[in-house]
């Protein structure tokens, strides 16, 4: 009989060990309960500075369209081409405009593209619709390929991808060469060579054609930085040696000082904010800082800037800072880093809730 | 390990094999001694019966009292009136290795060579060998490079220093050839099991009872459990000799090197790989090109084309010889990787035998021409046998292409067929496509899970590749049903479709490839045009 109880208690062992573990997840799930009222209590510091709730957030731009893009954006929707042509002619060689603008054109094109056979029907040389043509297609192809890693792609998606890219490699030649002293067609090809695999040989090159054209073009170096990072076509090393020499030989205003930040958090795979908060991100963020402050206000890609800005000063808990700069791109989230996210615009409030919180808390109940 | 330890651990091995036979029928007799004695009638009758069906094929295997038939390679017999100086190379070549002629010499049809020896008195006792010898080996080998594949069998008779040592690969025949019994056995068995089950589900489902699902799992599981303990036995015996096997495959290498010359034994271990792959390729693209139609090539041809095509694709040959395998088929086979064995050949000191017997070793044969024709009717199968033989390979060709389009069935076909609700025709397809309904048409394409979700542009570029290849199908039909097209017949290169040419060529017809596709493109472009491919085709018939 003892020996029978014996063996009943030896057995008790490994159910009381579960029992006692099950509590404890359940404990730990309570205090995590308990702990999200103060997130709400983020939330409603943010709703104080009039900063937007998560399904107020635009999830398709940076920032606000001006108007005429908005206009020409909605009226290719509808089919039609002319104020599309009008934007891309008034921008002329303002290249970060065109760039930007050509970009969002094709992404439109790369859906539906009736409105642009329209357009190359009535103006079969028109440099501008050669442009959003390759743009597009090189968009097409990617959208093809789909986002996820190569061991999750299709063989079919793998094989449109490569037919579409190469297809773009003519188109892009033409647009070159109706413009030729346009960067976009170049700046399209950083793409082409990413997905393509363009020996590092070849890719500067292409980046000798652009940088001739455009010294210090935003877009263009954001692209050729992915193409140097190590999950494309270079490594942490050359990323980041790639990045800080753009920003450190752009004048200021030039906002390539986003580069380093951007390398940096490419290649960060830590689980806390420690490598974020380094002298050297600090003096990072400071560059930053002045390179946005020097800017012209009206720069398309100000706001992008002002995103990755706005995410590594709250990182850094420099909230008020932070908070001067989520406030002034409030309302639209399609940035980094909020973008490699699908949640883009909780990860976005969440991290902004907590500087406003920070800041609140600061300024003292009577604030 | 030594020669003598090494004989008598073959020796031992080979005994053991003997000894698990009589320890098994041991066993089996004790059970239906202990079953008559103790058990009750019908259940002792039945494991009687058992016991002797299990018995059989170890009997079998221990005496081989008749090789299996299916063992025995289809081949033409040739004696040495037919063929002497086939017979004065093999008995000069035996001579040399210092091992027995064989005794009678057999032409096959596949890449092989290869000396038989059937076993006497429990594989200890050497018995009549046979030579088989593949045509389409000899047909791709040069006559120095056959005496190193013939040297190197020989090779195995004497290789090591005893005799013994085929005693090794005699065992190692009897148990995989035990186990192949025991398996064929299980597998009949399963499948008498499978038939009866399915009489007996059909009845039930006449009779509107729900059928049992068939289950033959059970069935053959006794020469399974007997075939269980050979596998064992004989992965222990593949392990205690594979070494000696690999290092007998080496030592059978050097005695060709010796015999034959160095180059000739290692370009002919490069080239035999290459030979296999080419002859698949030969097997599947050009000899058996019109089975679908019930065509042969003409007569001789089925293994003559063979030599045609190697030589014409001599280039593609040059890369198939340098990529070898460096890695062993299995992990018992007792052939060591072709690339390690072609780096010890050609380790060893140059001799200067580069340029001995250069002919080709099919020129060997007393009339090459004739010989491969007796093969074809020993080789090929009785219903081969019965297809009607083309003048040419043109005609062949042509044939087997008309054939083919005639019965096509491409997924446009069937989307067409659905979306229509009529006869898959190529006007039909025009006229959707006309009609703007191509992209809703390419909708009823099996389509994968990317392609479904795809929108817009992202869809059309999906399926695009599926239509382009469909519809060129199509098209090339109608021209055939037009006796439009002529296929040209290409040992280097696939077959290519020709079109008659725009009477502005002067007639003369043209490679429809350039053409044709940029036709397809058109009528599969975002703004379709049909015209191009419309003017190609044969004017439409007054109905």
């Amino acid at each position: 009989m003892t020996v029978l109880l014996w063996i009943l208690g030896i057995l008790a062992i490994p159910t009381l060990l579960f029992v006692l573990w099950l509590a404890w997840v359940f404990v730990k799930e309570y205090v995590k309960e308990s702990r999200s009222p103060s997130a709400e209590g983020n939330s409603e510091a943010a709703e104080k500075f009039g900063l937007l709730p998560p399904e107020r957030q635009n999830t398709d731009h940076a920032a606000p369209l001006p108007a005429d893009w908005a206009a020409a954006l909605s009226a290719v929707r509808g089919g039609e081409w002319r104020p599309a042509a009008d934007v891309l002619r008034g921008i002329g060689r303002d290249w970060e405009r065109r760039s930007a603008a050509a970009y969002l054109l094709a992404e439109h094109a790369a859906e539906d593209d009736t409105w642009l056979l329209g357009w190359e029907t009535e103006h079969p040389d028109d440099p501008d619709a050669a442009l959003v043509r390759a743009r597009s297609t090189v968009i097409l192809a990617w959208e093809i390929r789909g986002a996820q890693r190569a061991n999750h792609t299709t063989r079919e998606q793998f094989e449109g991808f490569h037919r579409m890219l190469a297809r773009s490699r003519e188109e892009i030649a033409r647009a070159a060469a109706l413009n030729p002293d346009d960067p976009t067609p170049y700046i399209t090809e950083i793409w082409v060579a990413l997905g393509l695999g363009y020996p590092n040989s070849e890719m500067d090159k292409l980046w000798a054609d652009i940088t001739a054209r455009a010294p210090h073009h935003y877009e263009a170096h954001f692209s050729a930085l992915q193409y140097w990072c190590a999950k494309w076509r270079g490594s942490e090393r050359l990323a980041t040696e790639f990045a800080e020499r753009a920003a450190a030989d752009a004048p200021l205003g030039s906002l390539l000082t986003a580069l380093p930040l951007i390398a940096h958090y490419e290649h960060d795979e830590s689980e806390d904010s420690a490598v974020d908060r380094t002298p050297e991100m600090v003096a990072r963020v400071d560059a930053a800082l002045a390179d946005a402050a020097a800017a012209d206000p009206a720069h398309p890609r100000l706001p992008e800037l002002r995103h990755l800005l706005a995410y590594y000063l709250s990182l850094q808990d420099r909230d008020e800072a932070a908070l001067e700069q989520f406030k002034l791109v409030d309302g639209y989230v399609n940035a980094l880093p909020w973008r490699y996210r699908g949640d883009m615009a909780e990860y976005y409030c969440g991290v902004r809730d907590a500087s406003a919180a920070a800041v609140a808390a600061a300024a003292g109940p009577n604030a | 390990m030594g020669a003598t330890p090494r004989a008598l651990r073959a020796v031992a091995l080979l005994l053991g094999f003997h000894a698990l036979n009589l320890v098994l029928l041991a066993a089996l007799a004790a059970l239906d001694a202990a079953a008559l004695r103790w058990a009750p009638g019908p259940v002792a009758g039945k494991i009687v019966v058992v016991s002797v069906l299990l018995a059989i094929p170890v009997v079998r295997g221990m005496f081989m009292l008749r090789t299996p038939k299916d063992e025995d390679v289809a081949g033409l017999p040739v004696t040495e009136a037919d063929e002497p100086r086939l017979w004065a190379l093999v008995r000069e070549l035996a001579d040399t290795a210092g091992t027995r002629a064989p005794d009678r010499i057999v032409l096959t049809g596949d890449v092989n060579a290869g000396v038989t020896e059937r076993p006497r008195l429990l594989g200890l006792l050497p018995g009549p060998r046979r030579l088989h010898l593949g045509i389409p080996l000899m047909t791709g080998l040069s006559e120095a490079q056959l005496r190193a594949v013939l040297a190197h069998e020989y090779g195995h008779f004497t290789g090591g220093d005893t005799r013994l040592s085929a005693v090794v690969v005699r065992g190692r025949t009897q148990i995989e050839r035990v186990i192949g019994q025991l398996h064929a056995k299980a597998g009949h068995t399963a499948a008498k099991e499978r038939a009866r089950q399915e009489k007996a589900a059909a009845k039930a489902a006449a009779k509107g009872r729900e059928a049992k699902e068939i289950d033959t799992s059970g069935a053959g599981l006794t020469y399974r459990a007997m075939a269980r303990i050979y596998t064992l036995y004989g992965n222990f015996y593949l392990r205690a000799s594979l070494t000696t096997a690999r290092d007998q495959e080496y030592a059978a290498d050097l005695a060709a090197a010796r015999i034959a010359g160095r180059d000739a034994t290692s370009s002919a271990l490069r080239e035999i790989p290459a030979l296999a792959t080419a002859h698949d390729f030969y097997l599947e693209c050009y000899a058996t090109l019109g089975v679908r139609a019930r065509l042969m090539p003409p007569r001789g041809e089925f293994f003559g084309g063979f030599g045609r095509m190697l030589s014409a694709r001599a280039l593609e040959l040059v890369q198939l010889r340098t990529q070898l395998p460096d890695e062993p088929a299995s992990p018992y086979d007792s052939h060591p990787p072709i690339a390690e064995r072609v780096r010890r050949i050609e380790a060893l000191p140059a001799d200067g035998r580069t340029e001995e017997a250069k002919g080709g070793a099919l020129d060997l044969l007393t009339d090459s021409e004739r010989t491969l024709t007796a093969l074809e009717d020993v080789v090929l199968t009785e219903e081969a046998r019965t297809f009607r033989r083309t003048a040419d390979w043109d005609e062949l060709l042509d044939a087997a292409m008309a054939a083919a389009l005639t019965s096509l069935d491409t997924p446009l076909h069937r989307a067409l067929a659905f979306y229509t609700k009529d006869r898959p025709t190529l006007p039909g397809l025009l006229t959707v496509i006309d009609d703007g309904q191509l992209w809703r048409l390419a909708q009823r394409l099996p389509l994968s899970d990317e392609a479904a979700a795809a929108k817009g542009r992202a869809f059309r570029e999906f399926v695009r590749p599926v239509m382009r290849d469909s519809l060129r199908s199509m098209a090339l039909a109608e021209f055939s049903a037009h006796s439009l097209v002529r296929w040209e017949f290409s040992w280097e290169r696939a077959a290519t479709p020709h079109l008659p040419g725009s009477t502005a060529d002067g007639g003369e017809d043209t490679e429809a490839g350039a053409v044709l596709d940029a036709a397809v493109d058109a009528a599969l472009a975002d703004r379709p045009d049909t015209g191009p491919l419309r003017a190609l085709l044969p004017p439409a018939r007054t109905a």
